[in-house]
């Protein structure tokens, strides 16, 4: 260490990599495996507008007189009906898991929050790389996953959606759930979907990445590019998938490629939160989509680049907004598709009602599942569930209503918005 | 939706002794052997070479429909089984630019697939390749073919058809030719008028065709199917962008499709483009990809369901019930 100082510069950062290399492009390895990663609270939540947000009732409430009326007697927030349908599957409250990045912390805990989801009847989805990651029939590979989902799922309830990236595509995963003997019941009760996952919130743009030993990176050296992380002699290795090339066009053909092949299983759609979001969300609807569903920059469970966490994607209140109006598309109503989902940081019913009143239908919880079923394996996420849904009954009965739908723009106030007007996407063609 | 056929009601084969040791089964296995010699001497005749199709590759047609590829250990790197040998027929248009095949494939179809009385885990296809040709020139041939099965078969074992309750006056309207082309958004249309609602954008459904079918004296064409609908390898209308210059041909009398062919893509960027379109890497295809780069010449074919014109033939509920060695997806059997 010399006497060299440089104040104002980020001179810590900049000695951290020159001890470690490409290594410091992530947070501390040591957190790897055990942390889950999405962006950090302390640049994050003081300024997000999502979390921000002020719901405000009103003190004249008509639809609360609909429901005095209904009811014959004045309502109280346990009135508020939670269920609705999302994505093609009823659902007893606004919530469904999402896929957890294909680190070692959403494989242990996998099992866990699946059993807890099925129980609850709460949509789950399983993540890309499972196949590659796991294997199909062992502990807590695909087939593990949906069998500890369905042991309890109640009748008529929930959904697992399982996810295929480009790589996923190669191992064929949908096509081997879809003629498994073991998901027909799934099948035939209407409670299988697919997700196409064209991009993901914490590294938008990239693919999959995880961090993996020598011996795992010689068995994913044929189907996956691995690199030492921080070149020769390192003993951990960066395990990188493609992001895959969307257009508009190959957008439009694959989902009605998935409505073709599959046509008994529920199609979803998972966008990263890019710039033309709005315009790829409208798409995917067209197309036939059941659900698309939005990961804001907040989100993430798995490994990125802290590049990635501070800088790259729109917030979520962000995609919301800009989709939102595009949701609100009246030649919808009534179908069974067209569900707007979104995920980033959710936990509380905050947070979810903001969203929802803005235009989202539902909320996906990631590291949330994750944290509650680490925190106790047999009830943590039902427990987390449980003051979700009275939190949500709170403060929907507070604004004068009794069903998600109800929820508007009007119930909620955001921060002046940094993002003034949304830039216009590149109409530029491909080819 | 695809029509389910409750378990209960799924027509299953017999142990494997006792269905080879059948009348029915020795009789259909002599009108198969009479299929197979019509198909050679009238292909033959038409300048064809005939191919012996390979069994296993890196990759095979990725299908539609849901079927999964059986993997094969290929000292240590993953092949496929065939599902079937497009790919393979396009490259060997570069040395015979008319070919054919009487291909053995292997599909997975999905399980509701074990009671459609059509599907099969192996079956047989007449596999047909013409270089520079069109769609037309293709319907035409599929046409003519199968009129020259018909024909040899009902003139030259009547007897056999007749033990297996067939009557060829059946078959007489189709030996005059002249088979109607519907398009696709047509049959869409007909199918609405029959009370049978069918996706405008995804594959004419089983059932749907079940009911078309019926609805005519003689085989027919359905043509355009949507782009999303079919294999990258189906060429898309220059002209109408999301429309294939595809096309099925369907039997009469409740049989559905017999034969699906298409004018093909040759073009190395829309190869790689289609490929995308149906969510896969396209390095997966590097072989094929780099045969396509240096030049796969334009062509037209089809392929044609060996068991399904038997079954068609003779007048069978299921394609088990003409083929030696049946096997039904997802029933565990011989």
């Amino acid at each position: 260490m010399s006497a060299l100082h440089a104040p104002g510069f980020p001179e810590e950062a900049v000695r951290d990599r020159a001890r470690k290399g490409a290594r410091a492009v992530f947070l501390d390895e040591g957190a790897y495996g055990r942390a889950v990663i999405g962006a950090r609270a302390d640049t994050v939540s003081a300024r997000d507008p999502l979390d921000l947000a002020r719901l405000i009732p009103p003190v004249f409430m008509p639809r609360r007189l609909e429901k005095l009326i209904d009811l014959a007697g004045e309502p109280l927030h346990s009135d508020v009906d939670l269920s609705t349908r999302i994505g093609g599957f009823d659902v007893p409250c606004p919530l469904y898991v999402s896929a957890f990045g294909s680190t070692q912390v959403g494989a242990d805990l996998a099992l866990v929050v699946g059993a807890q989801a099925g129980a609850l009847g709460i949509p789950m989805v399983v993540g890309e790389n499972v196949v590659a990651g796991q294997g199909l029939r062992t502990g807590s590979s695909l087939f593990g996953r949906l069998a500890s989902y369905t042991a309890a799922l109640p009748e008529g309830l929930g959904g697992v959606v399982v996810q295929q990236s480009t790589e996923d595509a190669d191992a064929e995963v949908w096509n081997r759930v879809y003629s498994d003997p073991s998901v027909t019941p799934l099948l035939e009760s209407g409670r299988l979907g697919f997700e196409l996952k064209v991009g993901q919130g914490a590294k938008p743009g990239l693919g999959g990445l995880t961090l993996v030993d020598a011996h795992e990176a010689r068995r994913y050296a044929a189907t996956h590019q691995v690199d030492q992380a921080s070149g020769p002699g390192d003993d951990l290795w960066l395990r990188s998938s493609t992001p895959g090339t969307f257009t508009e066009e190959i957008l439009d053909q694959q989902i009605r490629f998935m409505r073709n092949n599959f046509p008994r299983a529920r199609v979803w759609v998972k966008l990263p939160p890019g710039r033309d979001v709005a315009e790829a969300a409208r798409m995917a609807w067209e197309a036939g989509a059941h659900a698309v569903t939005v990961d804001g920059a907040e989100g993430g469970s798995g490994w990125a680049p802290s590049v990635f966490l501070d800088r790259v994607g729109l917030p979520l209140h962000e995609c919301v907004r800009r989709i939102g109006s595009t949701h609100a598309d009246p030649s919808r109503a009534g179908t069974d598709r067209g569900t707007f989902l979104v995920s980033g940081r959710m936990w509380e019913a905050g947070r979810a009602v903001a969203a929802m009143a803005l235009g989202a239908d539902a909320v996906g919880l990631g590291r949330a599942a994750l944290i509650a079923a680490d925190e106790d394996p047999e009830n943590g996420l039902a427990n987390l569930v449980s003051a979700f849904r009275l939190e949500a009954a709170l403060l929907i009965s507070a604004l004068g209503k009794y069903a998600i739908g109800d929820l508007e723009p009007e119930d909620v106030t955001l921060p002046p918005s940094p993002w003034p007007t949304p830039i216009a996407s590149d109409p530029r063609p491909v080819f | 939706m695809h029509a389910r056929v409750p378990a209960a009601a799924i027509s299953v084969p017999p142990p494997l002794g006792d269905h080879l040791s059948l009348p029915a089964t020795r009789d259909i296995m002599l009108i198969q052997q009479e299929v197979l010699f019509a198909v050679r001497e009238h292909l033959r005749s038409r300048g064809f070479v005939e191919l012996l199709s390979p069994l296993t590759g890196p990759v095979t047609d990725p299908g539609g429909r849901g079927a999964k590829q059986l993997d094969v250990d290929f000292y240590g790197h993953r092949y496929k089984l065939m599902t079937s040998a497009i790919l393979y027929k396009q490259v060997s248009l570069r040395g015979f630019p008319r070919l054919f095949y009487i291909a053995p494939n292997v599909r997975a179809e999905p399980l509701e697939t074990a009671g459609t009385g059509r599907h099969l885990f192996e079956f047989h296809q007449i596999d047909v390749e013409i270089a520079g040709a069109s769609r037309e020139e293709a319907k035409n041939e599929a046409a003519d073919l199968l009129i020259a099965i018909v024909r040899h078969v009902t003139e030259g074992v009547p007897d056999l058809l007749a033990s297996l309750g067939r009557d060829i006056d059946f078959f007489s309207a189709l030996l005059q030719g002249g088979f109607e082309t519907r398009t696709h958004t047509d049959a869409v249309a007909d199918l609405s008028g029959y009370g049978h609602s069918q996706d405008s954008g995804s594959e004419i459904d089983w059932e749907a065709e079940r009911v078309l079918s019926r609805k005519y004296d003689r085989p027919f064409f359905v043509t355009d199917y949507p782009k999303g609908s079919r294999g990258f390898y189906d060429r898309e209308d220059p002209d109408r962008p999301g429309v294939l210059r595809n096309f099925d041909l369907l039997a009469h009398g409740g049989y559905g499709e017999l034969v699906s062919g298409s004018e093909r893509q040759s073009d190395y960027a829309a190869i790689v483009k289609g490929i995308r379109e149906s969510g896969e890497n396209p390095a997966k295809y590097g072989w094929y990809l780099e045969e396509a780069r240096r030049g796969i010449p334009a062509s037209a074919g089809f392929g044609m369901g060996l068991q399904r014109v038997l079954r068609y033939l003779t007048r069978t509920e299921s394609l088990w019930q003409v083929t030696a060695y049946p096997k039904l997806p997802g029933v565990v059997s011989a």
